[in-house]
């Protein structure tokens, strides 16, 4: 559990006043963009980084405050690094053993072949990091940071390192491996779509505060802001009107939500809307013209220009092939409307 | 028009047309094979009486003397260099970054001044010793002085010079770690310490040895320290055979056990390099993770980092300034500065030359035994200067020999044609020190692009035409810079230069060894003072390259 820490790198403040707290064996994530200070927040909580104020608290221990710091090899705290950071004298398996300097030698050697077992890394225990892949040397990394069992799972950017293929694969099997153990994990990143894969709850960081603190879900279909909004997904703000306690004037007709909007009958709104609350219609009384097309495969993602000037995303089915400047019937398909005040 | 191409196959077993570039590396390989060739070739020739003498009686003392030695020196390197790299890399205090590059400047020293320096000081007569002597001074304490020239007294004056070696490999290989792999280690439960037993130290562990290593090349080829202490090892021991028995054969035998035992120093030194290659190439650096020093742990620190520094460079330079302001006869100095400069300063735009050639002629024809050729080449370094000094003058004597009764029914007298010339001299330095320049070019022709090479050539530009308009002056820092290491080299460089100079040829190293040789101590000075000072230039060029990185 965090509780109102503020921190400064190089100076400048980053973090100001954040708070957060995990639950047991959740995997949380603080994505934010680059030098929005989570890796700072990550090595704060590992005790690498000294707190400006505000207290970090472990399963009832105080880790650190602005008075008072256990020092990082006391705090039951593993870590991934972003660069990996395997020791490169050390073999797969007196990395994964280094932090169990106090177990018996027989258990010792049981936990390396379990945690082996489960990164299914099973037979390279001799080998040594430079003679790994990436994703291997990641998972390695992994099983050394689990192996003493520790309280808390802290993952740098794990993923920056390696193609991006890999990334997406990577991530949602470290998902199931940390799952399997019901170790309580904080991942770091900059990816939107790693942070999908991997985590329980996600924060978004932006300018040293914390956005929203929430399931990949609602971050994409209810972002309390439009930082957040934009920052996990695509979408255009539109300019509509509320038309009653539950219905929104839109550029292409009046919508209905599932619950009361919180404006006044009459306000001018900010309506967020991704590719695929726009769906492609032909028998559509809402035409736009067709500005821009993405083939995609199993769809076309076409950029599509309404009356007023908006262009907005909207997926098509495949086989629906439209040439640039045609006009194509619109409509919207959503449940949950998405609606910011103007300013 | 049609474009034809080669079957790859075909091209690959066609030999490079012969050129120039290709040929001069050849005769390269060819010079720094010839001594090694001729030393060993005499292992085989058979017992000559002296050497059953030697092998009886003094081979093992030399080999006993020359591993003592090397031992003490290895322990006083490593004690020295890495608590002063540890120092330097780890903790933050007043003075650090002044501390980091003073700790080089011993590196200017050649050994064997710094063993006269002492001697002058510390002797029964000198100021020292009557002082302590005055002020009634336990018999103990003034004992290890008056013992200075022994084999331990070597093993410390070699090791206040040979220290920066260990002390920049270590320091190199500590900022390079990570400083996520400390804080890995902390992670994992670990303390300070026990992150620096099990991650820091042995991580450097290959760049210390590798450092030793070339601590240990430069003590085993050291001649005029152990001559001076009067210890007797291979060095000492050849250059006696040679002159006190007049025994060629003996001392090349003497000569090829030295080899030996350099081969076994390049074989281990190339292993740790090779280790080191793959424990660097790291994101963060450590720097940020020093630990801030103040107070008194400051200035203990302090004191410990600038001890080598006043023992190795300070204090000797003082002493030398001194003796040289107030006491030097200066009159023949210019002519040993003349003579030095000219033959260093020839000697090393030579050896330059055929560096440029020999890296450009891999650079054209990249090939596995072009690569190998130029390894060959490399190892004229570790070679002790008394080995390529026997190497080439027995060849070269036995020439002169050749001619000389070729010519006396002519009514010629018997003259030297090739040893005992400055070309015999010249040839020796050019295996030393090639692999010096060849360092230095390589490294500055390696940053140049290819697509550079090729626009030039399609621009109208020989092959030739190319070095001399593209490479060269692309590459004028790296020219100077090689240029200026072997200026200094041969400069200090003693026993080859003793043994090879023609007669009545005194350079500043020869005469300082001479008059040392003397006991004229004091008058050394100022040819030992100009030999640092021109030592200090590669040395300031050293630091500042490494701190760029």
């Amino acid at each position: 559990m965090i509780r109102d820490v503020s921190l400064t790198y190089d100076k400048t403040a980053v973090i100001e006043n954040l708070s957060m707290a995990l639950k047991p064996q959740e995997l949380g994530c603080i994505l934010g963009p680059s030098g929005c200070g989570k890796s700072t927040l990550l090595r704060a909580i590992a005790g690498f980084q000294a707190l400006n104020s505000g207290e970090i608290w472990l399963d009832n221990r105080l880790l650190a405050s602005t008075s008072q710091a256990m020092p990082p090899e006391t705090r039951g705290v593993g870590m991934v690094f972003q660069d990996i950071a395997l020791f490169p004298h050390l073999t797969v398996a007196e990395n994964i053993e280094f932090g169990l300097t106090d177990w018996t030698d027989v258990s010792r050697r049981e936990r390396v072949a379990e945690l082996l077992q489960l990164i299914g890394l099973p037979g390279l225990e001799a080998r040594y990091p430079h003679e790994l892949s990436g994703g291997q040397q990641q998972r390695v990394a992994l099983a050394r940071a689990m192996a003493p069992k520790p309280n808390l799972l802290l993952l740098d950017e794990p993923f920056s390192g390696l193609d991006t293929e890999l990334r997406g694969r990577l991530a949602s099997e470290i998902r199931t491996i940390l799952k399997s153990d019901g170790i309580c994990s904080l991942m770091v990143t900059h990816d939107q779509r790693e942070a999908f894969d991997f985590a329980d709850r996600i924060a978004v960081i932006h300018d040293g505060h914390i956005c929203q603190f929430d399931t990949p879900y609602n971050l994409y279909h209810e972002p309390s802001s439009p930082f957040v909004a934009h920052f996990v997904g695509p979408g255009e703000m539109v300019d509509a009107v509320i038309a009653g306690p539950r219905s929104v004037d839109s550029p292409l007709g009046i919508l209905t939500n599932d619950a009361d909007l919180e404006f006044p009958t009459g306000t001018p709104v900010k309506l967020f809307l991704r590719p695929d609350d726009l769906i492609h219609d032909d028998a559509s009384d809402y035409h736009a013209t067709l500005v821009g097309k993405h083939f995609r495969g199993a769809h076309h993602l076409y950029e599509v220009r309404l009356d007023n000037g908006v262009v907005l995303g909207c997926f098509a089915p495949s086989h629906h092939n439209h040439s640039i400047g045609e006009a194509i019937g619109v409509t919207l398909d959503v449940e949950h409307l998405v609606v910011f005040p103007t300013h | 028009m049609a474009i034809i191409t080669k079957p790859a196959t075909e091209s690959r077993l066609r030999l490079p047309q012969p050129n120039g570039f290709l040929i001069s590396t050849v005769i390269a390989a060819l010079c720094v094979a010839l001594p090694i060739c001729v030393v060993i070739s005499f292992l085989f020739v058979g017992e000559s009486d002296a050497w059953s003498h030697l092998a009886d009686t003094l081979l093992a003392r030399y080999a006993w003397n020359s591993l003592l030695l090397s031992a003490l020196v290895a322990l006083g390197v490593v004690a020295i260099g890495v608590p002063a790299a540890w120092m330097i890399s780890f903790y933050r205090f007043p003075g650090r970054d002044v501390f980091s590059w003073l700790l080089l400047l011993p590196l200017a020293y050649p050994a064997y001044i710094l063993a006269y320096t002492y001697t002058g000081v510390l002797d029964y007569a000198g100021p020292v010793l009557t002082w302590m002597r005055a002020v009634g001074s336990p018999q103990w304490l003034m004992e290890p002085i008056l013992n200075l020239k022994s084999l331990p007294g070597a093993a410390l004056m070699l090791s206040l010079v040979l220290y920066p070696y260990v002390y920049l490999m270590a320091r190199a290989a500590f900022l390079d770690q990570s400083a996520n792999l400390m804080e890995a280690g902390f992670t994992l439960g670990q303390s300070r310490w026990s992150v620096f037993r099990r991650v820091v130290i042995p991580m450097a562990r290959p760049a210390i040895a590798a450092g030793t290593l070339l601590a240990l090349m430069e003590t085993l080829a050291d001649f005029g320290t152990v001559q001076f202490f009067g210890v007797q090892t291979f060095t000492t021991g050849i250059v006696r055979t040679y002159y006190g028995f007049g025994d060629a054969v003996g001392a090349a035998q003497l000569s090829s056990v030295l080899l030996g035992f350099v081969i076994v120093l390049v074989v281990f030194e190339r292993l740790s390099r090779h280790r080191v290659r793959y424990y660097s190439d790291r994101l963060r650096k450590l720097n940020q993770a020093s630990i801030h020093l103040t107070g008194s742990r400051a200035r203990l620190v302090q004191v410990l980092c600038i001890l080598p520094v006043c023992f190795g460079f300070l204090i000797p330079t003082a002493l030398l300034i001194y003796w040289t302001a107030f006491f030097a006869e200066l009159q023949s100095l210019w002519v040993l500065t003349l003579n030095s400069f000219m033959l260093a300063g020839g000697s090393s735009i030579i050896i330059v030359l055929v560096a440029l050639m020999v890296a450009y002629a891999n650079r054209l024809y990249p090939s596995q035994w072009l690569t190998q050729l130029t390894i060959l080449v490399g190892l004229g370094y570790a070679l002790p200067g008394v080995v390529v000094a026997i190497g080439v003058l027995i060849p070269f004597s036995t020439v002169d020999h050749w001619i000389s009764a070729r010519l006396e029914p002519f009514g010629v007298p018997p003259s030297l044609y090739l040893s005992g010339t400055v070309f015999a001299l010249v040839f020796a330095y050019l295996v030393r020190f090639l692999a010096v320049a060849n360092g230095n070019i390589f490294s500055g022709l390696s940053r140049i692009r290819p697509s550079l090479d090729q626009s030039g050539r399609l621009l109208g530009l020989s092959q030739t035409g190319v070095l001399k308009s593209i490479h060269v002056p692309l590459m004028r820092g790296s020219v100077l810079t090689a240029i200026l290491v072997c200026f200094v080299d041969i400069l200090k460089e003693l026993p080859a230069t003793i043994m090879l100079r023609p007669f009545n040829f005194d350079t500043l190293a020869v005469k300082t060894y001479e008059l040392a040789g003397e006991e004229r101590l004091i008058d050394a000075a100022a040819p030992s003072l100009l030999i640092v000072l021109v030592g200090l230039l590669p040395v300031i060029w050293l630091n500042r390259s490494v701190s760029k990185e």
